[in-house]
């Protein structure tokens, strides 16, 4: 039985490391983040070494998984910051109790319509925000539509792609546009006319933008993206293009997603947590966020890079109030419309 | 019957597969269902109730079953014919089309996509019930080809000689002599098929978007159960559909088996480099050719396409290095993920996996063969749950339960390594089960007779005889790790990220240089799999002595 032996000893020596290894004590503050969260090598090593912690990032899925995973964890949270929750997936959090509340030094400079979408709840703090849209591939030299109601004209017929609100926060973000703009018993014709109009449907970004989109994989020169998207393909272009290869189609007024941190609780390195959102906050970390993260910084003013330019857009923000079943119904509903 | 040749220390065999199930198994996946189901028993009677009462999800039931069935049925129509010309015949560069063959095992599903769509020229094909066979038939016909080749190329020539010369045709001698002779591979491979499409989660979801079929989506359980558990106030119906998964394949292996055990005829599988390759004859060469042509278009033109793609995405389409020189320069972001780690945490997990692998699946193996009468079937179908366990359960149960004390695993890669063992093991069982239940059972009885121990048949005539099958197993043990995507994410760290997580990361963004990245990055997992596949063939034939 010398293969069992050789087992047991794996197993208890992997046990054994793993137990010696996580006890670091708090000298690591570990911050959850949805997996958009990005960040300079340099502004994360400058509070490493201003407070002496090693920081250790964790990628725990998008919006709604990142919450999920905190209240899955309630009280014994698997990091001490989380980052990445916003004002849909924020209402399910309500409830559960897993964020300690804590007024950042500048929450008084963040605009009081962005804390609003929290319902000035001091359990998280805004850091950035942007707008889930539609953007067009210029290549299909269309006209841009320029209404909702447009979309389910003859001219789009199988041109638009859009991601299941279920499983993914883009397509929740723009479900609640559609649902602020048409209102209830209106949204839902929208999106039956919608589905008769061969819209296509896919469960994340990554599918929907690489996959089907005609300025990548696909045939659809509309997809459901964000504002910001034309300036990354700027920036990322190769070689190197004077104006986007996409555009902003801004169908009507938008639901602004904001994106917010908040300390978890039971975190056993609360000081620390609330340092870090401090820094979320500063200049430093705010100034890097449309470069690192393609979304906009919620500090007013905060100096931006040229070329995001492309991802200035006029927006009516959209205004919505619904709590956590409301929006489970919507997506339920969504779900017998579309899904079946 | 070759199981029922006087051992009876079966349970004993199963301790190394115990010692893994029952923590990185049984408790994450019962903390999970129990969660769904038992918190408040009215809900969750409602919910069941609600399930059940469902069509919708009765139609999802059929179709998965329906899909895996012809998924199944196509890569053992082009995977036997194929199996044969590795077995048999002398040609070019067989290790490395047999090294190939097998790469598109640990392809993420959203590269398989990309990659298609690259060769077809347009999307007409995406959303329809034939992308998604065909992608099965692309990822799965090399564990056809592989399990059946080995067995094949390990067949006495004698006795089909003997049946030659005894009068029978060359069709009575193949499916008379040879076929039975391959049953228990053909099987395995089959059973394995079937559970891997059964459970399709990426393939389904990304070629399938927006199709339909007979009405309803293409949506298999794992898909369903997977937006189900996204939305925690549905995780009751989640369980359920969970439970219905992990129930029937429990009841499709059990019949397998049950039915493999029945039809098994014992044959005399020799264990040394078996039968010399022949002068091809000029049906052998039609096959040949027919063979490559087939692969060539189903398997090497869309991973052509691949490397295609990397190398042109960016610049003004001429061939470009572009994306490669891309991926070596740090973006100074903590995004970044060094390739050269990638590749190296990729290959640790893969080589722990496929040990702990090679030692819990030919022992649980064993196992199987010497549980008596009616309980081995039942035994072989809990043994394979690992790969019958939907992925988002599987990992939120390992968050959810590795959380406290000694015992708070988030983060450690150990944990990581535990989920992959989980799913490679199941690929070496049925390997190796395969190999045992083909031996001549009058072989060990004699050992037996001449005053042999268990553990002495087991290691010098057993053992020996499988060999061959427990490289075939490893080599997909190692795929399967190299590969995983569903686990991983969830316990993914940038310490330790692998390939598939670098691919995803580089596709998190717009922009064409991030898609090159993502690309580059699909290029260097199919080179390093390649690589890796030969690395373990050369070991195959240095290292197996004839006993």
């Amino acid at each position: 039985m010398r293969a069992i032996s050789a087992i047991a000893v794996l197993v208890a020596s992997a046990l054994i490391f793993a137990a010696c290894s996580d006890d670091e004590g708090p000298t690591t503050l570990t911050v959850i983040t949805h997996d958009s969260f990005d960040a300079t090598e340099a502004v994360i090593a400058a509070f490493e070494q201003e407070h002496g912690v090693t920081v250790t990032l964790v990628k725990g899925g998008d919006a709604n998984q990142v919450v999920n995973r905190a209240i899955l964890n309630s009280g014994n949270p698997e990091a001490d910051v989380l980052f990445g929750v916003d004002n849909l997936a924020f209402r399910r959090t309500v409830e559960a109790g897993v964020f300690d509340n804590y007024k950042a030094k500048r929450r008084d400079e963040i605009p009081a319509d962005v804390l609003a979408q929290f319902g000035d709840s001091t359990a998280v703090t805004p850091i950035d925000y942007g707008y889930v849209n539609i953007n067009l591939d210029r290549g299909a030299e269309l006209l841009a539509p320029s209404t909702f109601e447009e979309l389910t004209t003859e001219t789009w017929r199988g041109k638009l792609v859009v991601e299941d609100p279920a499983t993914s926060s883009t397509g929740l973000q723009f479900l609640a546009s559609t649902v602020a703009y048409f209102g209830d018993g209106g949204w839902q014709d929208f999106w039956r006319d919608l589905k008769a109009n061969d819209v296509l449907v896919t469960d994340g970004w990554e599918d929907a933008y690489y996959v089907q989109f005609s300025q990548w994989g696909g045939d659809r020169p509309l997809v459901v993206s964000y504002t910001s998207s034309p300036a990354a393909e700027f920036l990322f272009a190769d070689p190197p293009v004077d104006r986007p290869p996409t555009e902003n189609v801004i169908p009507g007024p938008l639901f602004r997603q904001v994106e917010a941190a908040a300390v978890l609780n039971g975190t056993q390195a609360e000081e620390l947590a609330r340092e870090f959102i401090d820094f979320m906050l500063s200049d430093a970390f705010q100034k890097q966020i449309p470069e690192t993260m393609f979304v906009y910084p919620v500090i007013p003013g905060v100096e931006t890079p040229d070329w995001w330019q492309w991802a200035e857009v006029d927006v009516q923000a959209a205004t919505l109030e619904a709590d956590q079943a409301e929006i489970d119904d919507w997506i339920s509903e969504w779900t017998e419309i579309m899904r079946r | 019957m070759s199981f029922a040749h006087g051992a009876r220390d079966g349970w004993r065999w199963a301790i190394p597969a115990l010692l893994l199930l029952a923590p990185f198994l049984l408790w994450p996946l019962g903390s999970m269902l129990w969660r769904g189901v038992a918190p408040e028993g009215v809900t969750s009677g409602r919910a069941i109730a609600e399930v059940a009462g469902d069509r919708f999800y009765w139609g999802r039931l059929a179709f998965t079953i329906g899909q895996a069935l012809a998924s199944t049925l196509l890569a053992l129509l082009i995977g036997i014919p194929s199996a044969y010309v590795f077995a048999m015949i002398r040609f070019p560069g067989r290790a490395i089309a047999r090294a190939v063959v097998t790469a598109p095992f640990v392809m993420p599903a959203i590269v398989v996509a990309l990659a298609f769509i690259e060769l077809i020229g347009d999307v007409g094909l995406l959303g329809t019930l034939w992308v998604i066979l065909l992608a099965h038939a692309f990822y799965n016909v090399s564990v056809v080809i592989r399990l059946v080749s080995g067995v094949w190329a390990n067949l006495d020539p004698q006795t089909e000689e003997a049946a030659r010369l005894l009068g029978a045709g060359r069709v009575a001698t193949f499916t008379r002599v040879t076929l039975p002779a391959l049953y228990p591979a053909i099987a395995s491979a089959s059973a394995l098929v079937f559970i891997f499409t059964f459970t399709s989660f990426g393939v389904v979801l990304l070629l399938g978007a927006g199709g339909s079929f007979l009405g309803g989506p293409l949506d298999t359980l794992e898909v369903s159960i997977f937006r189900l558990a996204t939305r925690l106030v549905e995780l009751p119906a989640a369980a359920i559909l969970s439970l219905v998964q992990l129930a029937t394949t429990l009841a499709a292996l059990t019949l397998y088996s049950w039915l493999q055990r029945r039809t098994t005829a014992s044959f005399v599988l020799r264990a040394d480099r078996a039968r010399p390759l022949r002068e091809t004859s000029r049906a052998e060469r039609a096959l040949l050719a027919g063979v490559a042509v087939m692969l060539g278009l189903l398997i090497v033109a869309p991973l052509a396409a691949l490397v295609h793609g990397a190398l042109t995405t960016g610049g003004d389409g001429g061939v470009t290095g572009a994306n490669f020189a891309r991926l070596f320069e740090d973006t100074g972001r903590v995004s970044y993920i060094d390739p050269l780690q990638a590749v190296r945490w990729s290959l640790s997990f893969a080589l722990g996996a496929t040990l702990v692998a090679a030692v819990v699946g030919t022992a649980a193996a064993t196992a199987i063969t010497r549980t008596k009468g009616g309980l081995g079937p039942l035994v072989d179908g809990l043994l394979m749950l690992p790969l019958a366990v939907p992925a988002v359960v599987l990992g939120f149960g390992y968050l959810t339960t590795f959380n406290r004390g000694w015992y708070d695993l988030r983060g450690s890669p150990w944990l990581l390594l535990a989920a992959h063992s989980l799913i490679a093991y199941p690929f070496v069982l049925r390997a190796v089960l395969a190999s045992l239940q083909s031996i001549d059972p009058r072989l060990p009885e004699a050992a037996r007779v001449l005053g042999a121990s268990p553990w002495h048949v087991w290691r010098h005539v057993e053992l020996p005889i499988a060999t061959r099958a427990l490289l075939a197993g490893s080599v997909f043990a190692f795929a399967v790790s190299l590969g995983e995507f569903g686990a991983t994410l969830l316990l993914r760290r940038r310490e330790f990220a692998t390939m598939p997580i670098a691919i995803f990361e580089a596709l998190g963004r717009a922009g064409e240089a991030n898609l090159g990245r993502a690309l580059a990055m699909a290029v260097v997992l199919l080179l390093v799999t390649t690589a890796s596949f030969l690395a373990i063939e050369r070991f195959r034939y240095r290292e197996v002595s004839p006993f």
